[in-house]
């Protein structure tokens, strides 16, 4: 097998799209999980047994997206540098959307304002966390590739 | 461009670069692979030991060291290949062993790389990422995960083992 035919197998895997395919389910599977669970837990007054379980249904379906996104940004499509940042900014986006939908809500409704704040300014911690290292590991690889790539002209 | 240089470029997501790293490192992988096992299933455990690489770039953290990683990814799916084969092999199998293979026979035209097929597993993977990959010591220490000098007793002792098979088959030391 020549090397040319190996990357012909490979070129399935190493698809930006497979990767995306992994970033996005995580990131929509777990904001998701959080805003129905908000939606949930701040519902002001007790729901009849249908709604109760419709919720329930909704929250397992996003959390096993979010399960499946899990995995395959670690085992099946590992995200690279640039990934990483583009997947950052996503799930920032998505949290925020998600903050202040659910702080709205829990506004209008008069209940839950304090958890629906606490877990959306956690989410939106987190993606910026996230955010932050991707762009820093991506810089300190582009400065060493530049230093690298001087070094040998 | 230097392994070092590719490997940032990989992890940085440019899809040029994966080609441009497995037209540098595919013969050296497959040597290596083919050596350990034989045509049929060298080409099945390379691409293996490719997705792996693949899939563990993003998490490597020195790519300076890429060889000696590269090559412990290697020797990683070799081991579990060599395993599940040996797991089938306690159950009667009507399948011819590989020395036996008339593909390797034909593949294998010098005396010497015969001889190396012929060695106990630890000792032909030795000598084949020492001799043949050029590997220095502590790489093969690091691939093998065993100490220094734990690889200089098997290199010495598969040399011994080899030397012994060539003067069965008649070459003169």
């Amino acid at each position: 097998m020549s090397a040319d035919e190996l990357m012909g197998r490979l070129s399935p895997s190493l698809s930006p799209w497979r990767r995306v395919l992994g970033a996005v389910p995580l990131v929509s599977g777990l904001v998701g999980a959080a805003f129905v669970g908000l939606l949930w837990a701040t519902e002001p007054g007790p729901l009849p047994g249908r709604t109760q379980a419709a919720f329930a249904v909704f929250l397992a379906f996003c959390l096993a997206w979010a399960c499946y996104g899990g995995w395959a940004v670690t085992r099946r499509a590992p995200l690279f540098a640039l990934d990483r940042v583009i997947a950052g900014w996503l799930a920032l986006a998505a949290s925020t959307v998600m903050t202040v939908v659910t702080v709205t809500a829990a506004v209008q409704r008069g209940t839950g304002l304090l958890l629906a704040a606490g877990i959306g300014a956690a989410f939106v911690a987190v993606s910026a966390v996230v955010t932050v290292r991707a762009h820093v590991r991506r810089a300190a690889l582009l400065r060493r590739r530049r230093e690298l790539t001087r070094e040998e002209e | 461009m230097t392994d070092e240089l590719l490997v940032l470029r990989c992890q940085l997501g440019e899809r040029e670069a994966f080609a441009e790293l497995v037209r540098a490192w595919h013969v050296p992988v497959w040597t290596y692979v083919r050596r350990m096992l034989d045509a049929e299933r060298a080409d099945d455990v390379t691409q293996e030991v490719w997705l792996a690489v693949f899939r563990g770039l993003p998490r490597l953290k020195e790519p300076a060291r890429f060889t000696p990683w590269l090559f412990t990814i290697a020797r990683r799916a070799v081991t579990d290949r060599l395993r599940e084969e040996y797991g089938r092999a306690e159950t009667p199998s009507d399948e011819e062993p590989p020395a036996e293979d008339v593909v390797t026979a034909v593949v294998d035209r010098a005396e010497l790389v015969a001889g190396l097929s012929a060695l106990p597993v630890l000792e032909r993977e030795i000598l084949v990422l020492y001799y043949l990959e050029d590997l220095s010591l502590r790489e093969c220490a690091e691939i093998c995960a065993v100490p220094s000098g734990t690889v200089k007793s098997r290199l010495s002792r598969a040399r011994r083992l080899l030397r012994d098979h060539l003067v069965e088959k008649g070459f003169q030391p």
